[in-house]
């Protein structure tokens, strides 16, 4: 019996299961993925009222103010002054609402919704200065960011 | 001339080299790993907050209802006013609503809840008075128990307004 004996053996593994498993995790990761979290500032301390919900609020005019324990305004991890940021946002508002709605005047209130996001330890002298700044420019819809339980 | 019979290959095998894409992949799914941060589920209370309006309040000692004499009372008393005191820590120290002191929280969601539930009662909008040093936290509990209330016309209690009480 002749036996030709093969003297290199080589093993090549097959790819493409694991090309499709790594597909799967893009796939997760890519549908997960939520950049808008970037506006939010997650150091802060959100206060935990029981009858707070997560709303829908796809397509909704958004304006995130992140304030912290001392009241500063931080917007994407920078601090802003407060009435000029509100006024530039207020204008810009302004300017939306006027190309969606032409019939829309200078005094009407703004649709935008504020969101503010506050930390619980925050004095409310500082967090009314926020508020009426938004008021003064024309802002009427707030909504208060609150946890509905405590973290961890 | 020898007629070179060209021998016909049955079948080529043409091989992908996976391992570029599988690089290439690898990449993409550092990326989305190292971005994904999975964010807290946060609720929210919507609000319409307009700029606080003078109340046209009863006169010092006198109790809502008292004055005979009101033939407005629409106008007099449309907003109800809720007053909370802090401790220098920030906490709830006292309230009331108009002139009667509220022992708590729990106290005043049923003190409001009798108030708003009257079909006579003309309140719109409650306006809350603030102690300045108030934490954020401590107002929330107050917020919750006003916009869990209805009004007689049956919509939900939104309008509110804040007013920083003067500092003692």
């Amino acid at each position: 019996m002749s036996g030709s004996m093969n003297s290199e053996a080589s093993a090549e593994p097959n790819l493409t299961p694991m090309l499709d498993l790594v597909f799967q995790l893009i796939t997760f990761f890519m549908l997960v993925t939520n950049f808008k979290a970037a506006s939010l500032d997650l150091n802060l301390k959100l206060p935990v009222v029981g009858s707070a919900r997560p709303l829908e609020t796809e397509g909704e005019d958004l304006l995130i103010l992140n304030i912290d324990s001392v009241g500063k305004l931080n917007v994407y991890g920078v601090t802003q002054n407060i009435e000029r940021y509100i006024k530039a946002e207020a204008k810009a508002s302004r300017l939306t609402a006027k190309r969606l709605n032409p019939n829309f005047k200078a005094d009407d209130d703004l649709p935008t919704t504020i969101v503010v996001r506050a930390d619980k330890q925050t004095p409310f002298n500082l967090l009314n200065v926020v508020i009426k700044t938004c008021q003064d420019n024309g802002f009427r819809k707030f909504a208060l960011k609150a946890m509905n339980k405590e973290d961890g | 001339m020898s007629h070179r019979k060209k021998k016909k290959k049955g079948s080529e095998n043409v091989e992908l080299n996976l391992a570029a894409m599988l690089d290439m992949a690898f990449q993409l799914l550092a990326f989305f790993i190292l971005t994904f941060k999975p964010s807290p589920v946060e609720g929210q209370i919507n609000l319409k907050l307009p700029p606080p309006m003078p109340v046209v309040g009863a006169a010092k000692g006198q109790a809502a209802g008292d004055n005979n004499n009101n033939q407005n009372a629409v106008q007099a008393f449309e907003s109800l006013v809720i007053s909370v005191f802090s401790t220098p820590g920030g906490k709830i120290s006292t309230m009331a609503i108009g002139e009667a002191n509220v022992a708590g929280v729990s106290a005043l969601e049923g003190r409001l809840k009798a108030v708003l539930s009257d079909a006579n009662s003309p309140f719109k909008q409650v306006i809350i008075q603030v102690a300045s040093k108030l934490r954020y936290a401590e107002l929330m509990r107050v917020v919750d128990v006003c916009t869990r209330q209805t009004l007689p016309n049956g919509e939900k209690l939104t309008k509110l307004s804040f007013v920083e009480l003067p500092t003692e």
